[in-house]
């Protein structure tokens, strides 16, 4: 067959032609220069196609593996007419008529050359991260956006408006999605004492970009006690004006822990309480540095006079020091003998045979003659050899005066007046003075029998006045009354059902107090065996809350916002509340 | 650098691994072309920023972690410390400033015209004070962590702080890799080179059976450096069609006829320069991506933590 062939070339808008006629079986088409058409390009077979002749017209095949298009469809065969348009990879042929005495004519042209290879290459690679789906700045927006959505926004709304509904419903469950973004901005555990009411921040930060106010808690603890009486005392005008003007969260911290309400650093206390000897003179109060060092020796405040009554601070330097006057005598020492007594079977007194704890068992319940003295001196109550059958009132000197009294007046109704000296009284005791001779008139015989009769109730060797002090003041046969201290540290508390473990030996010489008047509590160098710094590795922490209180419910409410202080109040260290206990008979 | 830069190349040259590195006059010790980032317009006369000035910020990061110990420790607040003491105030103070200022160094780095030192200096500062602010940001906790803002702040900082000190790690230890694995021949050159030999190989396809040259086909077609994240950071690419055409070429070699051995083994050679020249190239490639990958959560990070930053001071006066 033969075949015309053009070769075009584009250069920008020209087009070169070469056109060669080729005489062949058959025309085929490829890469391999043994082919009728050289298709130069390395996507190109080395044989790609052969063009027949047959019968029935021209034919185009693919040989190999080079793709082959007919008018845009993928085939491996195919008949051709003028006008067909062929592509062998990356090259076109497009037929047109034969001109005469030709079998075929047809176009060649390279329609997708191979493009520059480093453009190619460049094209193709994608180097550098920022080529990637990856985004610096995408990410920062996004990661920043939602954070301030989160912990800024969320939580302000939910603050403002999610807490309005401080309904206890709400409260109670937390709030939902609200409770959760007010929960992150919580800076800490919470206290557990105010947990229940802590999801409504609200409660307390009543207004926002503002401390808590005091007003805050004294919704709850308005009637919390003072440290201070809000008026006397000596000298603690300055003092008084510094704790009005302190703040409840100066001592009191929030969101620090389950337990960690109440700051208990001894600083805090002794910031003011190093100087005011200077601050406040005139109270008497001492300076106190950190326990046990620098704390003071103790003070106990025992009774001065019990008839006024009136009181005084003793230190416990030394022991034993007979500075309590409590309107009694009594020694400790012997009632614990350890032979015991005759009445008790022989059995030694204890300490808790009289000295019964109060139910909580912190102190101990007042002492009284008739719970703790009377099963041993009953017999102090009778006075046979004048009063037959008859028991005297304890602690009822007009009692003791009218039953006696009221015996020689019932003696004389019955027999008269005696005549001879030969009475019922005649027989004297060892020592007493001799009777006066008896008056004739009844009356005044009653007045003299009742006299006799009561100084030898009132003896001061075995009568009233063995144990009990006179008062002159009202009489010959009067008991001066009785004061004893329950409470020997009013600014301070000890427990006892915390030292239970401590024998009561360990810490009260009371088998060596021979007076009343000993003062039988231990100083600091008691304490300070078990008892150490705040900071103590191998003694028990110890700061100022361990034994003192701050507010003091007796001394009135520690913010003005209830009522007036209590009426008379006295220094804070010589109040006295629950200290003192009249003699009860 | 500019004769590096435009240094020609040729295929002649036969670049593989045992060339020796190119002269040492060409280069400096550590090519500023080779850095990126911070580095890039840094001094001519290399000074490391981490040895900026004998050291001058770290000095100063030393001096600042010594003062806010001392400031801890000085401080003796009722109850435990925290936060809101004075020492406490005084470090956050310090602290947010701190974050503030070592953000604006994002900032700083891309102002190229503006003289406010030079940027070996704002990285050396922004390491070493960076570091510090681990300590001073701690001690600013009192150690009180929980599930809240607050601790998400910190956990934030120590994350950017935890990054930036990779990137300091990857400062340190790749551009050194990346000079030796150059041998002085940058990343377009060896572009240009594996362009060049595309060409070459496909001319040289011209001669050779079709079941070489579509293996070199696809070599030279589906050449790619870099691509996806993965790609770039592992510089593994299992389907390079250049190791297959290598591998193919080898196998067709053995059977190939007489007179086109002398053309396979050309080809043979070529392939072997372009998968060598292609090994480099991704080595590059991925000593770059690490260099530059921890950016990419350093810095969004940092900007969750700016967030974080503004939640925790908005909270903690918002609520006083």
């Amino acid at each position: 067959m033969q075949a015309e062939i053009t070769m075009l070339t584009r250069r920008g808008a020209a087009t070169v032609r070469r056109a060669h006629q080729v005489t062949s079986d058959s025309i085929r088409f490829g890469r391999g220069t043994d082919n009728e058409v050289v298709l130069p390009d390395i996507r190109v077979g080395l044989s790609a196609a052969v063009l027949h002749r047959r019968p029935e017209g021209l034919f185009i095949e693919q040989v190999g593996d080079t793709p082959l298009r007919h008018n845009g469809s993928t085939i491996r065969v195919a008949q051709l007419n003028p006008g067909d348009v062929i592509q062998i990879g990356p090259y076109e042929i497009a037929l047109s008529a034969p001109p005469e005495g030709l079998d075929a004519a047809f176009s060649v042209e390279l329609v997708q050359p191979m493009g520059d290879a480093m453009q190619r290459l460049t094209r193709q690679s994608r180097i550098g991260l920022e080529r990637t789906h990856l985004s610096k700045r995408r990410a920062s927006w996004a990661l920043f956006l939602a954070l301030i959505a989160l912990c800024i926004a969320a939580p302000i709304i939910a603050y403002e408006y999610g807490g309005k509904a401080r309904s206890p419903t709400v409260v109670a469950s937390g709030g939902g999605a609200a409770g959760v973004s007010r929960a992150s901005w919580n800076p800490g555990e919470l206290s557990n004492q105010h947990r229940y009411f802590a999801k409504d921040c609200g409660t307390c930060h009543q207004s926002a970009f503002t401390e808590v106010k005091d007003s805050a808690c004294m919704t709850c603890h308005s009637g919390i006690g003072n440290h201070i009486a809000q008026t006397g005392g000596s000298g603690l005008e300055q003092v008084r004006a510094r704790l009005q003007q302190s703040r409840c969260a100066d001592c009191h911290v929030e969101h620090r822990g389950i337990n960690s309400l109440v700051i208990r650093e001894g600083a805090l206390c002794i910031d003011c309480h190093r100087s005011l000897a200077e601050t406040a003179p005139k109270a008497g109060i001492l300076d106190v540095g950190d326990f046990p060092q620098n704390h003071p020796q103790f003070r106990a405040t025992v009774v001065a006079n019990p008839v006024a009554p009136t009181f005084t601070k003793v230190s416990l330097e030394g022991t034993l020091q007979p500075a309590d006057h409590p309107g009694l005598h009594f020694s400790h020492a012997a009632h614990l003998v350890p032979q015991g007594f005759p009445v008790l079977g022989y059995k030694p007194l204890g300490c808790a045979d009289c000295h019964k704890p109060e139910p909580s068992g912190q102190g101990f319940q007042p002492i009284t003659f008739k719970a703790d003295c009377q099963r041993c001196h009953y017999e102090n109550l009778t006075v046979d050899a004048i009063l037959p059958g008859k028991v005297l009132p304890h602690g009822d000197d007009k009692g003791v005066a009218n039953m006696v009294e009221g015996f020689y007046a019932s003696l004389v109704v019955e027999r008269g007046v005696p005549q001879s000296q030969n009475s019922a009284v005649e027989r004297r005791l060892p020592g007493a003075a001799a009777s006066a001779p008896l008056p004739q008139d009844a009356r005044a015989w009653v007045k003299q029998k009742t006299r006799e009769a009561l100084a030898i109730i009132y003896d001061p060797k075995r009568g009233c006045f063995e144990c009990h002090l006179p008062d002159s003041s009202k009489g010959p046969f009067r008991v001066a009354p009785v004061v004893m201290r329950t409470r020997f540290f009013p600014a301070a508390r000890f427990d006892h059902a915390k030292h239970a473990a401590v024998s009561c030996d360990d810490c009260h010489a009371a088998r060596q107090a021979r007076s009343s008047a000993d003062v039988l509590i231990p100083g600091k160098e008691r304490c300070v065996t078990c008892h150490g710094t705040e900071n103590a590795s191998f003694r028990a922490q110890s700061t100022c809350l361990t034994c003192h209180i701050f507010h003091r419910q007796d001394l009135g409410p520690m913010r003005k916002t209830v009522g007036l202080p209590a009426a008379g109040a006295r220094e804070a260290d010589l109040a006295l509340p629950t200290a003192t206990t009249g003699a009860k008979p | 650098m500019s004769r590096t830069m435009t240094r020609t190349v040729s295929r002649t040259a036969m670049p593989a691994p045992a060339e020796p590195a190119a002269p040492a006059v060409d280069r400096p010790r550590s090519d500023p072309t080779e850095v990126t980032g911070p580095l890039r317009d840094r001094p001519t006369r290399h000074q490391s920023f981490l040895v900026y000035e004998h050291f001058r910020f770290l000095k100063i990061a030393v001096l600042a972690v010594v003062v806010s110990i001392v400031l801890y420790a000085v401080d003796a607040p009722y109850g435990t410390r925290y936060g809101g003491t004075w020492a406490g105030y005084t470090l956050g103070t310090v602290g947010a400033l701190l974050i503030l200022w070592l953000l604006w160094f994002g900032y700083r780095k891309r102002s190229y015209l503006k003289d406010q030192g030079n940027l070996v200096g704002w990285l050396s500062a922004h390491v070493y004070l960076g570091l510090a602010l681990l300590v001073i940001a701690t001690l600013h906790t009192g150690f009180h962590f929980g599930w809240n803002i607050h601790t998400l702040a910190y956990g934030l900082m120590c994350l950017v702080i935890a990054s930036g000190a990779f990137g300091v790690y990857c400062y340190v230890r790749y551009p050194r890799l990346m000079t030796e694995n150059r041998h002085g021949v940058i990343l377009p050159q060896m572009l240009g080179r594996i362009a060049g030999l595309d060409d070459e190989l496909r001319k040289a396809a011209l001669t050779v059976d079709d079941r070489t040259a579509a293996l070199i086909e696809r070599s030279t077609e589906s050449t790619a450096i870099g691509g996806s994240l993965w790609q770039q950071l592992s510089g593994h690419y299992p389907n390079c069609a250049t190791a297959a055409a290598l591998s193919g070429v080898d196998r067709i070699a053995r059977g190939a006829a007489p007179e086109q051995e002398a053309a396979m083994r050309q080809i043979r050679v070529m392939l072997d320069e372009k998968a060598q020249l292609l090994a480099r190239a991704r080595r590059d490639i991925s000593y770059k991506a690490m260099m530059d990958i921890w950016l990419y959560f350093h810095v969004p990070v940092s900007f969750a933590l700016l967030a974080a930053l503004l939640a925790h001071v908005i909270s903690v006066f918002y609520l006083w």
